[in-house]
């Protein structure tokens, strides 16, 4: 499945004027993901890495995006991601110790981090609980969530995946964040 | 009622409450370290759930983590086993605070009975017996006071202690000062309290033990005494019931002051009262109670007929003792030998690795608790019991038959074990004759392995 640039930029004007946060799209091995996020755009095509825009970025860098994106996406408040293949050289984040598996700070907050969020080693992915001891757990590496493994308010054990990341290396992500 | 019961422990003991716990109908959770997550505990449990790294301090010793465990899978029951956490009162409060049903005594009768110089007033109180002995020591010059009144031999222990730990028999003042501070020091280190007491030492002993079982209602009855003489540095290997080199008297009057001590303190749940008997004086005294399923149980089991795991079950989810003093009766006799993964040959070096072949003895009154099989890979962070062998006979006679034949008959290859070693002790002629004390073992080591 193909899609142009129009269709993509048609899809985003839907996505933003609707109260939809996320559209998943798929059809054989294609796969369109659309997420209404703050800061970054990420941009993936079949057995390539994730190419990773700012929105700022997006016009420069739209010869590594193919024939999907060729103009500045119409809101600075969209994500497009397009992953196909997922599982593949994902990095599992794992339970450090046993307890309950929290993604907010507090109730009604918003999440540590979603799906598609960047994280850094030292970037709190969720909290365990352990007898009302809150663990703040870091991600431990580079990358962006792909993957959330656990329900909020699961128990976790020791040594469960939590969320399953897609590496990426330093000078690779600041050189895009520019 | 119990419903589903979380057993943060790991290997024969783990094993040998689920199937208690299989038999009454009740869920089990193992909750079990890094290590033990493909153990036969594990694969036997209806859920499993992993607590922690290896090292028992970040995992079978975390008191937060397995409540949370306990909560989050739905159990509303713990049984600790023994060791790790079994005699830490704090589990059990810990149990009340969270609505969990702690499968053992209050922690209220854990604690008392966790401090040893409590645990000797009360029995005294009780006018059961006890040793003449001293109140906490200060310093040395307490401690050599101390030991003129008792008079020597005296036996150094931990007012928090227990299994052995920190115990020396000292014979002489000098003996004393030179290890005063040691025995203070590796107190604190074991047991976080560095407090010591003196209690005279009786030279040529019998250690005799009475299995006792109470309700919540304040019904208390024995199960009979066990003689766990045979000891090797304060670890029991070969234990045997009942206490047939006793005098009947003396095995009834010990039972007695068990049963009455235990009702004293409301004792409720299964324990074992000890108590160490002076051969050489026919007199016996108290020496410490134990708040907890033993690892020799089961020769209390195979004469009585009783479940005690099942039992303990039972009273935690508040049913009265199902049977009267009456109803006891002791059947015969039997014999349990500890095999564990040690080379008697270098000293009891530990000897832990892949169990390449193993092939427990069967036949007519042979039991095999154990939790090993060919491929386990016997981890080195935990102790080295790999199996109990029990044998039940008509009489002592015939259970030593059985156990010559169940030991010669066991196969384990892949890891040291103690199999030759408990094969020499059962034949020797003291052994069958019953002329030991609690020394004999570590004198007949001497004797046979220090010749090469």
């Amino acid at each position: 499945m193909e899609l142009t640039h129009d269709e993509v930029v048609k899809i985003l004007k839907l996505i933003e004027a609707s109260e939809f946060n996320e559209l998943h799209l798929e059809n054989g091995d294609f796969k369109l993901v659309i997420k209404k996020g703050k800061n970054e755009s990420v941009l993936k095509k079949e057995g390539i890495e994730d190419v990773r825009v700012s929105l700022e970025s997006y016009e420069r860098r739209r010869e590594d995006s193919v024939s999907i994106a060729e103009k500045k996406p119409p809101s600075e408040d969209v994500t497009v991601r397009i992953a196909v293949k997922e599982e593949e050289d994902l990095v599992p984040i794992r339970a450090p110790l046993l307890g309950i598996f929290w993604r907010r700070p507090e109730p009604g907050a918003p999440p540590y981090v979603e799906v598609g969020s960047f994280v850094t080693e030292d970037t709190t992915v969720c909290l365990i609980e352990v007898m009302k001891v809150f663990n703040a757990i870091k991600a431990g590496v580079r990358g962006y969530i792909r993957k959330i493994c656990v329900e909020n308010g699961q128990l976790v054990e020791y040594g469960q995946t939590l969320f399953l990341v897609k590496p990426v290396s330093e000078e690779k992500t600041e050189g895009e964040a520019s | 009622m119990i419903s589903k019961v979380l057993i943060p422990n790991r290997g024969e003991i783990a094993l040998r409450i689920i199937k208690a716990c299989k038999a009454l109908g009740i869920r089990t959770v193992a909750a079990v370290s890094e290590a033990d997550k493909e153990s036969l505990p594990a694969k036997f449990a209806d859920e499993v759930v992993c607590i922690g790294p290896s090292h028992p301090s970040e995992s079978y010793l975390k008191i937060e983590t397995i409540i949370t465990a306990a909560l989050g899978t739905g159990a509303n029951a713990i049984h600790p086993g023994y060791g790790f956490l079994a005699e830490q009162w704090e589990l059990a409060e810990a149990c009340e605070t969270h609505g969990l049903i702690f499968i053992g005594p209050p922690g209220e009768i854990i604690k008392k009975m966790g401090n040893k110089l409590q645990a000797r007033q009360i029995a005294e109180e009780s006018k059961i017996p006890v040793l003449p002995g001293s109140q906490r020591i200060q310093n040395v010059e307490d401690a050599i006071f101390w030991a003129k009144e008792i008079g020597y031999p005296v036996i150094l222990k931990a007012a928090a202690g227990g299994g052995g730990r920190g115990m020396r028999i000292i014979t002489t003042p000098a003996e004393l000062k030179a290890n005063f501070e040691a025995a203070a020091a590796e107190a604190l280190a074991a047991f976080g309290d560095g407090s010591l007491y003196l209690e005279r030492y009786i030279p040529n002993a019998r250690h005799i033990e009475v299995q006792i079982l109470g309700d919540k209602f304040g019904n208390v009855i024995h199960l009979g005494e066990r003689d766990c003489t045979l000891q090797r540095r304060y670890q029991k290997i070969i234990e045997e019931a009942p206490a047939s080199f006793l005098p009947l008297k003396v095995r009834e009057d010990i039972c007695t002051a068990a049963v009455k001590l235990a009702k004293s303190i409301g004792y409720e749940n299964a324990g074992t009262i000890e108590f160490i008997f002076d051969q050489d004086e026919a007199k016996f005294y108290f020496l410490e109670v134990n708040t907890r399923i033993q690892v020799e149980h089961p020769v209390t089991e195979m004469v009585t007929g009783i479940d005690i795991v099942q039992e303990q079950i039972r009273i935690a989810a508040g049913e009265h003792i199902r049977l009267s003093q009456a109803e006891i009766k002791i059947m015969g006799h039997a014999i349990e030998c500890r095999v564990t993964a040690e080379s008697p040959e270098e000293g009891f070096r530990p000897s832990p690795g892949r169990i390449t072949r193993w092939i427990p003895p069967k036949g007519p009154g042979i039991r095999v608790d154990t939790h090993c099989y060919t491929g386990y890979f016997v981890p080195p962070y935990y102790d080295s019991l790999l199996a109990k062998v029990i044998t039940v006979g008509i009489n002592r006679r015939e259970a030593i038959k059985r156990m010559e034949y169940a030991l010669q008959n066991f196969v384990i290859e892949g890891v040291e074990t103690t199999l030759p070693f408990l094969k020499f002790l059962i034949t020797q002629p003291e052994y069958i004759e019953g002329k030991v004390n609690t020394k004999w073992v570590e004198m007949v080591s001497k004797k046979r392995y220090n010749k090469k």
